[in-house]
């Protein structure tokens, strides 16, 4: 009987793997290794594919163009994490203090933006910037200043498409963290007033250490969200001015669009997935994640 | 018990659902792999057990289908959308064309332009491209050398050819075989201006700017109150084809030795190019960051500028969309730097249709093309009818039926373009597209405060590499 029943629950341990193991592999692990495959390889729709070994990598590698790419990522990701986690942060403690209809008004509001997505966020900016009729250079004149070509200018327009992906993110990062906020028990800032502690001092001693795993959760999946950024790039500047928003994945598509031969732009990404990754590792391995203290 | 009874009872539901779950897998792939004339896997499946009638049910339909003994072919046509009266004109002939004969069927698609490339390459991927589609005279020369498309000398009346004329018909060729049909030509740059500005500013409305000097220093008594007094090209992407007719007329030749081993950039002729290209951005005559892509005319059409460089085909916009302009424009070839008038300044760009190299019909789909494009002159008339005479005829038959049409022989414009402006125009270059590209970048780096000596010292540099990477040298195929 005790022998039976145990076969019986391993056969439904593996019924209920099948579905993930079958997507993951079909979804996930094929294609990756068919994707390493073909990085090898001058590969097209119409000729039979040529072994090149290393040479796909050597060339993006030597390419200006993509070193550029990743650096451009990497400056955009620099420009928008830390000032989405910042703004974040501030508006979700200003939330926290809100009370009754006006919060949830407050938390609908700010939630806007992320609903939006994107593509429309990147249309409207590109409302927003244009040289003649737009919003921001009709800002720029009540101070009698020239118009400024935002998305011309080598200077601007890295900065420019940065603020529709801040804008658009700002809400949800505020959520999760006002969702951190609310985790942290009361009794804690009770128990360090009577102490004598100030706003600052409870702010340092007991709000961030406990939201440790929160901002870290918001570092790594923000790092991977900002660095792919495509979307704004793509519908805003198309890469310009000179190349300098040409984030990597916009690279990369420009490239698998455009190249006859597609293994190069393969390469690119699996390039692109190594950086990635050890960029996560690094943010994993400073900001050690460990329980919460209180449990 | 109950519990037990449970338990097996999901393990039911789990097993058929993972059983239906294969069998809809396994029919898809099926049909796909076999096309429409799949009658045995049709019988294959329906003859599965019966536990999932929808998987059966579905191919019965398709098996009596293709059984029927009239073989009507289906060709799927994918058309590059272009404006709006183009469009219309090409559904209205797909439909006469179905209409006029009951051995094929053609299936239209009109592919944004932003989304051709994208679903090209998945269509290509998948094994599914459409065996007739658009494409431009540059694209012709590689896709033939790569077998994308089909020869179509063995499929066509070799008399549609002797139709075409002799510079269009080099556009088409490649080895030796035509590779396409021509629909249209259209020089890539066209000067317009507005005769009431010029007088305002005390210019000569009769004598537009002939030299790149004199185009400058118009352009900046035009400047002022809210006008900008020339507007061309300024990013990459639309520099990249709209300066080459200026990278010919100046130099003679193209951004590659014709045997394409090395870049040819490096010289006073294309770095003049450059310096014209920084000068008018960097002179505050054109607008700082561009109102509208290149080959959009809104921005002299709502009077934001006052001589705008763009393609023949802005014509057509105008006299759709900006009418109240049309009296105020003068159109004039666009300056070179010497002024010599049959310097070039210009391409010749424009659309052909052509067989795909794994098209299963391509008897079918070039009697298609046959019918619209090297069929009656009254179909490629009306074409340019509807298109305001924005556009040229590439066969000779065509021009000639138009002499004798009323609206066509008394277009002014039409004049000056055809006689003044597409006999100096020079081909598309057929190099990768990556080169011009690199020449690009480096005009819009120039226009961005770059010298030019470095400018295309960088852009010869991006070119050799490319040409190292992808083992250029030696491949043109024009030679």
């Amino acid at each position: 009987m005790f022998k039976k029943n145990f076969r019986h629950d391993n056969l439904a341990a593996y019924a209920m793997l099948t579905p993930i193991l079958l997507g993951s592999t079909i979804f996930i692990i094929v294609p990756f290794a068919y994707a390493i495959y073909i990085s090898f390889y001058e590969w097209g729709f119409y000729q039979a594919p040529v072994f090149v070994g290393f040479k796909n990598f050597y060339v993006n590698l030597t390419d200006e163009l993509f070193t550029k790419a990743i650096w451009t990522g990497l400056k955009f990701t620099l420009y928008v994490l830390p000032t989405q986690l910042v703004l974040g942060f501030l508006f979700a403690n200003l939330v926290k203090g809100l009370k009754g209809k006006f919060a949830s008004f407050v938390k609908a509001a700010i939630y806007i933006p992320t609903v939006i997505g994107l593509i429309l966020a990147g249309v409207i900016f590109l409302f927003i910037y244009d040289y003649l009729g737009g919003l921001a250079n009709y800002v720029v004149g009540w101070f009698g200043l020239e118009p400024i070509a935002w998305l011309a200018e080598v200077r601007t327009a890295l900065p420019a498409i940065t603020v529709p992906a801040i804008w658009t993110g700002f809400g949800i990062t505020t959520l999760i963290m006002l969702a951190g906020l609310l985790d942290i028990s009361e009794s804690y800032y009770e128990a360090a007033e009577i102490e004598g502690a100030g706003t600052f001092g409870k702010m340092r001693h007991i709000t961030l250490p406990l939201m440790r795993n929160i901002i870290l959760f918001l570092l790594v999946t923000g790092f991977t969200a900002q660095i792919s950024q495509f979307e704004l790039p793509w519908v805003i500047t198309n890469g310009g001015p000179v190349n300098e928003t040409a984030t990597p994945n916009f690279y990369i598509l420009q490239h698998f669009l455009n190249d006859v031969l597609i293994g190069r732009s393969i390469a690119a990404a699996l390039m692109f997935f190594v950086v990635l990754g050890a960029i996560s590792l690094v943010i994993f391995k400073v900001l050690n994640s460990e329980k919460a203290v209180d449990g | 018990m109950q519990a037990k009874w449970g338990k097996s009872k999901s393990w039911t539901v789990l097993l058929s659902v993972l059983i239906i779950l294969a069998l809809v897998v396994s029919a898809c792939g099926g049909s796909n792999n076999k096309g429409s004339s799949s009658s045995p896997s049709a019988s294959a499946s329906s003859s599965s057990p019966s536990s999932s009638p929808s998987a059966s049910g579905e191919p019965e339909p398709s098996a009596s289908e293709s059984s029927a003994p009239a073989e009507k072919v289906t060709i799927e046509f994918w058309q590059r959308s272009f404006e709006e009266t183009t469009n219309k004109w090409f559904k209205k002939y797909v439909d006469e064309f179905n209409k006029s004969q009951d051995q094929i069927q053609i299936k239209y698609t009109l592919v944004p332009g932003e989304a051709w490339d994208q679903k090209m390459k998945a269509s290509q991927a998948a094994g599914k491209a459409p065996e007739v589609y658009t494409m431009n005279y540059g694209g012709i020369a590689n896709a033939a050398k790569l077998g994308q498309i089909l020869p179509l000398n063995d499929l066509m009346d070799p008399v549609k050819f002797d139709d075409i004329y002799d510079n269009v018909k080099e556009f088409i060729t490649a080895g030796g075989k035509y590779y396409a049909y021509p629909k249209l030509v259209e020089p890539s740059a066209v000067l317009y201006y507005r005769k009431d500005l010029f007088q305002a500013a005390g210019l000569d409305p009769e004598k537009p700017p002939t030299t790149w000097a004199e185009l400058l220093e118009d352009a900046k008594k035009l400047t002022g109150k809210g006008v900008f007094g020339f507007s061309t090209a300024q990013v990459a992407g639309d520099l990249g084809w709209s300066s080459w007719g200026l990278q010919f007329g100046t130099s003679g030749h193209e951004a590659l030795t014709s045997d394409w081993s090395k870049a040819d950039i490096n010289n006073d002729a294309y770095k003049a190019v450059f310096k014209f290209y920084q000068d008018a951005y960097q002179s505050g005559v054109m607008p700082k960051q561009a109102l509208a892509p290149y080959p959009d005319m809104k921005p002299y059409g709502e009077g934001k500028v006052a001589m705008q460089v763009n393609g023949s085909w802005a014509i057509g916009q105008l006299r759709n969309s900006y009418k109240d302009k049309l009296e105020k424009t003068g159109i004039a070839p666009m300056p070179s730097q010497s002024g010599d008038p049959a310097s070039a300044t210009a391409t010749l760009g424009g659309w052909t249709l052509v067989v795909d190299g794994k098209a299963k019909h391509p008897h079918q789909a070039a009697d298609f093309i046959s019918y619209l494009l090297a069929g009656d002159p009254a179909i490629m008339i009306d074409f340019f009818k509807t298109s305001g005479f924005s556009k040229f005829s590439a066969r000779k038959s065509v021009d000639e039926a138009m002499k004798s049409d009323p609206d066509a022989s008394k277009d002014a414009w039409r004049a000056l373009i055809a006689e003044k402006i597409i006999p100096n125009s020079k081909a598309e270059p057929i190099y990768p597209w990556d080169v011009s590209m690199a020449v690009s970048t480096g005009i819009e780096s120039a226009m961005k405060g770059t010298s030019v000596d470095k400018a295309i010292e960088k852009a010869e540099k991006t070119i050799n590499d490319f040409i190292a990477n992808n083992k250029l040298a030696g491949t043109n195929p024009k030679q």
